[in-house]
């Protein structure tokens, strides 16, 4: 970045091509942010006023009605939303935890078969999650696992191939001697990993962090197939059913969507620089 | 001494292994040969499983609708992909040029990308809604965007451009800011225009950014399915929204026939394998800025 601002640089436009270059930035900045108001602000009208006003304008009564209809007896968010905090909270920590561990012995152990296994693991990065669907969905069927909080978390909880493959690089920057220190101080792999490897890594390990709770907050496809009725709803599943349900009830299915993404919204806002850097490093999808 | 902590060394080791071991194998490569055998069988959920031999893979491979899908995905990946990269490269170049509040604005872009797709097509459902939509409010007449058959997939197309942007834009920035200034220097001296040092350096030092760009793109369209969903459900109009990843949806569990929905998975994954393989083939001669 500095070296756009050293002196003599061409690359700064005259006034007007400055005015230019923000004018279609902030079209784009307009485009991109509207919907996100424009939802927001349906969230907080009264179906009344939606009806009888054009889309545009700014809700007056300003009203939480739809709110207290999605927590409220007949729709009952609130059972949807703690199941996925749930999913999302075991989901991460199982990835993190069995990743870190997955890792270090790819990193930083010799053991038979490494090689082979890493070969492995890189190679499930090819598969994609629509190809192993009806699979997965057979065999957590026949395992009695169907419609169950464990079909949600156990196919991912196991750790991810992509964040071992990540942290395997990041060990392997961590200086032999830290390791060896520990170890001559008698410390076990596991107390090494620990005390000294996980400490260094916080940066890739809050990176890996963020980007698991982001998919698994967004996650619909796998929800919408292994469970059925509200027992194990997650956020996403529950809004596509609110919106067929509720077809043209829009103020209550925007107060839906507004809650789907609030919670990112906010992690986005607190952890902006770290998401930002986070999808350039790891190109995450 | 050697041989025992060698031995304890690697018993430590898949001690370590062995929680990611498993999720590999059950839930990764297990259900690869699983989606391979469910091809040859019949599989409604209810009945037992019957070998059918190639009956499946002869019906899907026949099959108009099918084609329609692949033809459906095919163009859905033509309507994003130059788009996106064009839109994102654009951005790029407009927010590296060390204007204040670029950091602000590049945050903005990426917003939509963090989001639920499933929660951000539901809220452009609203938008393209022909009555009481906030599009055709702005707009000041009636379109029918999502039950037209011509409208509804670049609808489609156009929130997955919408929410994808930003992450493009990351990219091109990341790879515009690595451009040794030398190369642009060079160019200056020689008297090379803006425009020129764009299209004749800028562009052609960007090509691994642009590859990657490319092929992760591709990659997820061809996967697209929670934006579809919620936009178009059940195919769209006259089937023009019916994008392979619906269509396997649709055909497990809303026809019931699994079998069928495992070739159709077969089939998206030979695509997909190619077009990671050509990524592959791409990367290994991948020139470097230090090379040129």
């Amino acid at each position: 970045m500095s070296r756009r601002d050293r002196p003599g640089g061409r690359d700064r436009p005259g006034v007007l091509a400055t005015l230019a270059i923000y004018a279609v930035l902030l079209a784009g900045a307009v485009i991109t942010l509207g919907p996100f108001v424009l939802s927001v602000l349906t969230s907080f009208k009264s179906p009344g006023q939606f009806a009888r006003e054009p889309a545009l304008t700014l809700p007056a009564p300003f009203t939480l009605e739809n709110y207290a209809q999605l927590f409220g007896p007949r729709v009952d968010f609130t059972r949807a939303v703690l199941v996925t905090f749930l999913v999302v909270l075991v989901v991460t920590a199982g990835q993190i935890a069995f990743s870190v561990l997955a890792a270090y012995a790819f990193a930083r152990m010799r053991f038979p078969g490494r090689e082979a296994l890493f070969w492995v693991y890189l190679a499930t990065l090819m598969v994609p999650a629509i190809v192993t669907l009806i699979p997965l969905y057979l065999l957590l069927t026949e395992s009695g696992l169907r419609n169950t909080f464990w079909a949600l978390v156990l196919p991912v909880a196991f750790g991810s191939p992509y964040a071992i493959f990540l942290l395997r690089e990041y060990f392997r920057g961590i200086p032999q001697e830290l390791i060896d220190a520990a170890r001559l101080d008698g410390a076990g792999t596991l107390v090494t990993l620990v005390d000294v490897v996980v400490p260094l890594s916080r940066p890739i390990l809050a990176t890996l962090t963020l980007i698991t709770v982001v998919t698994h907050w967004n996650n619909f496809l796998w929800p919408l197939i292994i469970t059925s009725g509200e027992q194990w709803r997650v956020v996403t599943v529950a809004t596509a059913n609110l919106q067929s349900q509720y077809n043209g009830n829009w103020t209550l299915v925007m107060a839906a969507t507004t809650l789907a993404i609030a919670p990112l919204l906010i992690l986005f806002i607190i952890f902006q620089r770290q998401i930002v850097r986070s999808i350039s490093i790891t190109g995450f999808r | 001494m050697g041989a025992t902590l060698r031995r304890r060394e690697a018993v430590t080791a898949y001690a370590l292994l062995a929680p990611s071991l498993f999720g590999v194998v059950a839930f990764l490569v297990l259900p690869i040969f699983v989606v391979l055998w469910l091809a040859f069988q019949d599989w409604d959920l209810l009945a037992p499983l019957q070998f059918v031999g190639l009956d499946n893979f002869s019906s899907v491979l026949t099959d108009a609708q099918f084609g329609r899908s692949l033809l459906v995905t095919l163009l859905f990946v033509l309507l994003v992909i130059p788009v996106q990269t064009g839109l994102g490269l654009f951005a790029a170049s407009l927010l590296t040029r060390g204007l204040p509040g670029s950091t602000i604005l590049r945050t903005i872009y990426v917003l939509p990308w963090i989001c639920a797709p499933l929660a951000l097509g539901v809220v452009w459902k609203w938008i393209f809604a022909p009555t009481d939509g906030a599009l055709n409010a702005l707009l000041g007449f009636r379109v029918e965007w999502l039950s037209n058959p011509d409208l509804a997939l670049p609808a489609v197309a156009a929130v997955t451009i919408w929410s994808q942007v930003g992450y493009v834009t990351l990219f091109f920035m990341a790879g515009l800011t690595s451009i040794p200034d030398m190369f642009l220097e060079a160019a200056r001296i020689d008297g090379a225009s803006p425009w020129q040092i764009f299209w004749r350096i800028k562009v052609p030092l960007l090509r691994p950014t642009t590859f990657f760009v490319l092929v992760t793109g591709i990659i997820s369209s061809f996967q697209v399915f929670d934006t579809v969903y919620a936009l178009t459900p059940n195919g769209g109009p006259q089937g023009s929204t019916d994008v392979i990843a619906a269509r396997i949806y649709y055909e497990a569990f809303d026809s019931f026939d699994l079998g069928r929905a495992s070739v159709m998975a077969l089939v998206l994954l030979v695509i997909l394998v190619g077009v990671t393989l050509l990524q592959q083939l791409y990367f290994r001669k991948r020139i470097t800025y230090e090379q040129t």
